[in-house]
């Protein structure tokens, strides 16, 4: 290799490099990220309906156990001489899409709030409304949050007996819905930290009119989220019950 | 004298390469026969020449990159002290690349019509009245209901000529039902029905193993099986006891 | 010709670091331990005892406790943290996070250099070697004759597991780990990766994933094979928590290694260094990351959903919830399949590097190598289902399956083209490295044909879930990316060391090692031909002989890695001083000094050529 080490007039200015070649590397990390998170997302949902497809035994929504019973119930009569009766075949329905469409919804606004932020940070170059646009987002995704966990504890689950013992178990759509509805929970909370950053920095300065680039690097993120989590309503409100 | 990676005669390269795939397409044709479990079955004899001819086709690819690599030792090892001098500065031959490529293709291609005309014949059903076994695996034993019967055995009894479809499935965990001397080998699954087909061709015992990692036992999830002649076959099935 | 000067001007100041200063390996697991505990004590209250996942979903917080710590002590959250609150690192912060002035304290530290974190790689791949190098040979020890019992039955199918996984994980670190790290940002004529944090990130993750992944050998049995599919796994104790747990922090490892290796090769290059002149191993080690960053969700999800089944009872791979096996086996093959090339493409090119500059030749076709790189990786994601072929898991999709997988060795024959080509007509240097990148050849092509034969269903039906299948893969990674791995090992290793690794006892071992591969695997591809299954703990006297050659051979690759070991740990303290470029080499890393200073670059190069053209002078012998 050809290499020249000579000319050496350049001036002594630090490890320097100018922000621009900085944000390009990390967004091209970013968009990295979002690539292995587009293949999880695709396998989440490969994984949905495929089992959707398969539905062994025609259990895609129905499991052998006992409606509405508790574990007192249970513990009463495992001990019991009478033990338990036999399990019946429990149905589940899918979970409310319009409340589906509602957590995704908020998580799209959040994006909205931080991408209006951004585009109002390069034009008027003020830090301070920046960081409360911030602020607002985070707050909508903290709102988006607590939805996703109502959510979570409304995905039907059914009593069975398992092991000698009792558990609350998931027939494959509930355990798909639960992984999907998960998974949009931990980049919810992935949104709250980077929210939380984007409100402090730019309240600090870090992040200003001049140096706004982070801010676009966590809009890219903020938005693929958002887009995910509308996928993934898209999928699972339309394609779910079996006829 | 320089020692610059001249050309050199390419003669040994040959006489090599001829060696090498004389003693391959040798091997080849001998051992799959001499190794492999004793053939019961089309599926085998298929499996096993499918095997020839894999590696007769494979014989003069290795013994090419073989000699080729043995000819480069010989020929182009610096034998002198210190940093060797320069090479040829060749950075690619057309030619050597385009004839490289379009050999392994013609050969990929060579194996993929043999392999799909293989598979299409391969453990298939001929849809003449098949004997149909419903195999279970279970930790760690097989057991074998014949259909339209109440006969179930742990030992596998087969009538020769007829064409057998196995169903098998599994109580617990994945199993995989496979006779090595049949050449047949499908898992088995809790909550499905795998089928295969088969048809023994010769009389004598035979093996039934797992090939699905199975828990603690799963070594000795071994069973035996016997083919049968027709008659002695319908004899066997009469005087079973039935077992539920 | 333009060329930028830089110089690391502050002093690093006695408060530099922060928190750092105080936090090393030893607090890492300090952390680890406690939170694991904190989290173990949390969990007991907050479960229901009487529930039937209760020493899953204890064992899970257990080891997530285990992870968050480690992560907390060894500093990996500093950086977050401080990002978070807008007190980024100052220069003399990265200066001591990067190691300066800290000697050797520095290689048990999340030190950012990439050569620090190059040699820490070369020293988790050793040990994660041998311990899985260990577990092999009881294995083989266990099948030295029918019916012995060397190890009891479960232990026995525990370390099938453990050793599988184990070698799988160091191998996927044992080429990108140690080079694409240490050697690859000089030959891109950076000062250090993309993302130095990112890269002390990815290793203390692996080093957290293995101490998850060795408490398994500690917790009972993982009798599952290493492919722990269910319901096997079912079945399993809380082996298969930390198992499952363990592969989940470990791709957190190799997805922050893929983006950064990936963001190093497109944007750091220096001047001049276009990619038609990237020496060939940076294209290797961009194409395994990518491919990784492809590859590895889907490992992610498939032990992910593995523990949710364990633990909250969702039914994926439980057929009376509706679940099947094979979604488990799909996801966990669409992953497995091209992890295999994320193993292989950076031994290859790392060989292709060799065989240029041992042989004082260009690369023969630097873009053939490539495509062959780039159309092995972007193959062998269709691919997945010829692991499936036996499963019953659609039989209709047979054929297809088959067509893209024999339509691989296509690529896969490029590099053996790439390699004779390199070395034909040229003036070989018959080193340490060079040797091994022969064995490479000899071994690689049985293990490429012997893959043909599973590849066509016919002769998969027969070979499937057999000592053969077992023979073959070892093949490609004991005698194909073992072999390029020490061959890269002695290739740089004086690059790390300034000194050589030693030729005599590196000959020895490579004969050992070359020897036993050939007795051990050749044998056991009879024992496969014969019928005998994987994964048995004991045999039919059918496959007495085969077997002892098997034992014998492993014992003979056991001393030649022995003697291996005791070559570099030797040669590294006491070897020959090899000077910056012992082989005479022209790609960048050689033109740095040895060891190479921090930020590698006084003055960043400018590129005007490829490092493939060689220009000593003919020597009269």
């Amino acid at each position: 290799m050809s290499i020249d080490t000579h000319d050496q007039h350049v001036a002594h200015e630090g490890h320097h490099e100018s922000p621009e070649v900085v944000d390009g590397r990390q967004r091209l990390a970013v968009w990295l990220f979002i690539g292995g998170d587009f293949v999880t997302l695709s396998a989440l949902l490969f994984a949905y309906l495929y089992l959707r497809g398969v539905n062994t035994d025609g259990h895609w929504m129905n499991m052998l156990g006992y409606q509405g019973h508790t574990f007192g119930w249970y513990e009463n009569l495992a001990g019991s001489a009478a033990g338990l009766p036999a399990p019946t075949l429990i149905h589940v329905h899918p979970l409310a899409a319009g409340f589906n469409w509602l957590v995704t919804l908020v998580t799209v606004i959040s994006a909205g709030v931080v991408w209006l932020g951004e585009r109002g940070l390069r034009a008027t170059k003020n830090a301070k409304s920046y960081s409360a646009m911030a602020w607002l987002a985070t707050a909508v995704v903290a709102v988006a949050i607590v939805l996703t966990i109502i959510q979570l504890r409304h995905i039907p689950q059914i009593f069975v007996a398992k092991n000698d013992s009792h558990v609350m178990a998931y027939t494959t759509y509930s355990s798909a819905m639960l992984v999907l509805i998960g998974s949009a929970l931990v980049h919810l909370l992935l949104l709250v930290f980077l929210g939380l950053g984007l409100a402090i920095r730019s309240a600090r300065g870090v992040i200003s009119g001049e140096k706004w680039h982070q801010a676009r690097l966590v809009r890219i993120f903020w938005v693929w989220v958002a887009l995910s989590a509308v996928v993934i309503s898209a999928v699972t409100t339309t394609v779910n019950t079996i006829h | 004298m320089t020692t610059t990676g001249q050309k050199k005669s390419i003669k040994s390269f040959y006489w090599t390469w001829l060696a090498l795939t004389v003693l391959g397409v040798a091997l080849s044709i001998w051992a799959p026969g001499h190794f492999m479990p004793r053939s019961m079955s089309n599926d085998m004899h298929l499996s096993i020449l499918t095997i020839v001819i894999f590696s007769v086709s494979a014989a003069p690819v290795a013994a090419g990159v073989y000699a080729a690599t043995l000819y480069v030792l010989k020929n182009f090892r610096y034998r002198g002290e210190g940093v060797p001098p320069a090479g040829a500065d060749f950075r690619g031959n057309n030619v050597m690349i385009t004839s490289w490529l379009l050999i392994s293709t013609v050969l990929t291609i060579f194996l993929l019509v043999w392999g799909l005309g293989a598979l299409a014949v391969d453990n298939g059903s001929t849809g003449r009245n098949p004997l149909v076994v419903n195999v279970t695996g279970q930790q760690w034993v097989w057991s074998f209901q014949y259909a339209g019967t109440n006969v179930k055995t742990n030992e596998l009894y087969l009538p020769l000529n007829r064409e057998v479809e196995f169903r098998i499935t599994s109580d617990d965990v994945t199993h995989g039902f496979w006779i090595p001397q049949m050449g047949v080998q499908v898992d088995a699954n809790q909550g499905v029905i795998t089928t295969i087909h088969t048809t023994p061709s010769v009389t004598g015992t035979f093996d039934v193993r797992c090939t699905q990692f199975c828990g603690l036992n799963h070594a000795f999830m071994v069973t035996q099986g016997h083919v049968l002649s027709q008659t002695d076959f319908n004899n066997w099935l009469t005087a079973q006891p039935a077992r539920a | 010709m333009t060329t930028t000067l830089e110089h690391s001007a502050p002093k690093v100041t006695s408060k530099a670091g922060g928190l750092a200063r105080h936090q090393n390996f030893g607090t890492a697991l300090i952390g680890g331990v406690l939170v694991a505990w904190l989290a173990w004590f949390i969990a007991r209250r907050v479960c229901d005892p009487t529930g039937s996942g209760y020493s899953d979903l204890t064992a899970i917080w257990l080891g997530i406790g285990w992870t968050v710590g480690f992560w907390i002590g060894i500093g990996a959250f500093n950086g977050p943290l401080r990002w978070i609150a807008g007190r980024d690192h100052t220069r003399a912060d990265d200066l001591y996070y990067a190691g300066e002035g800290q000697g050797r304290a520095r290689y048990w530290k999340y030190t950012t250099d990439h050569k620090v974190v190059g040699v820490q790689y070369i020293v988790m791949t050793m040990v994660l070697l041998g311990v899985g190098g260990t577990l092999a040979m009881a294995i083989r020890t266990n099948l030295i004759a029918p019916g012995n019992h060397f190890v009891n039955q479960q232990v026995y199918n525990g370390f099938i597991a453990v050793h599988g996984m184990l070698m799988i994980l160091a191998l996927i670190v044992a080429v990108a780990g140690p080079w694409a790290n240490f050697v690859m940002p000089i030959m891109c004529g950076a000062r250090d990766m993309a993302f130095p944090r990112l890269n002390a990130l990815s290793f203390w993750t692996l080093v957290a994933a293995a101490g998850l992944l060795l408490t398994t050998l500690a917790v009972g049995s993982l009798d599952s094979g290493w492919v722990v599919l269910a319901p096997i796994t079912n079945q399993v104790g809380v082996a298969m928590d930390f198992f499952a747990l363990a592969i989940v922090v470990f791709t957190v490892s190799t997805t922050v290694a893929g983006v950064n290796t990936i963001a190093t090769i497109l944007t750091m290059r220096t001047k001049g260094m276009t990619l038609e002149r990237l020496p060939i191993f940076v294209w290797g080690s961009m194409i395994a990351a990518a491919l990784g960053l492809y590859a590895f969700p889907y490992f992610l999800l498939v032990e992910s959903l593995q523990i949710l089944d364990r633990t909250v009872f969702t039914s994926f791979f439980v057929a009376t919830g509706g679940g099947t096996g094979w979604l488990q086996a799909n996801l966990f093959w669409l992953m497995g399949h091209p992890e295999v090339y994320v193993i292989l493409i950076p031994a290859v090119a790392a060989l292709f590097e060799i065989a240029s500059v041992m042989s004082r030749k260009p690369v023969f076709s630097y873009r053939t190598a490539i495509a062959g790189m780039v159309g092995l990786a972007g193959l062998s994601i269709l691919v997945w289902a010829h692991h499936m072929f036996t499963t019953g898991w659609a039989p209709t999709l047979g054929g297809p399956f088959m067509l893209t997988t024999e339509i691989i060795s296509i690529p896969t024959g490029v590099f053996f083209l790439v390699l004779i080509g390199t070395l034909w007509r040229g003036n070989i240097w018959m080193k340490l490295p060079t040797v091994w990148m022969f064995g490479f050849i000899a071994n690689f092509i049985i293990a490429g044909i012997t893959g043909i034969y599973l590849s066509d269903i016919p002769i998969d039906n027969q070979l499937h879930g057999t000592m053969f299948v077992t023979a073959h893969f070892h093949y490609v990674f004991v005698g194909s990316v073992l072999f390029g791995a020490i061959a890269a090992l002695a290739f740089w290793f004086p690059k790390v060391t300034g000194r050589f690794l030693n030729e005599f006892q590196g000959r020895i071992s490579f004969w050992l090692t070359f020897v036993g591969v050939q007795v051990t695997f050749l044998a056991m591809f009879l024992s496969g031909l014969k019928g005998m299954p994987r994964r048995i703990s004991s045999y039919s006297i059918l496959f007495e002989h085969t077997n002892l050659i098997s034992t014998i051979g492993a014992y003979t690759i056991m001393s030649g890695m022995l003697v291996l070991l005791g070559a570099i740990i030797t040669s590294w303290r006491h070897g020959d001083p090899s000077g910056p470029n012992p082989w005479h080499a022209n790609s960048l890393e050689w033109m740095v000094s040895t060891p190479p200073p921090l930020e590698n670059f006084d003055v960043l190069p400018v590129i005007t050529e490829d490092p493939y053209t060689y220009r000593e002078e003919l020597v009269r012998s």
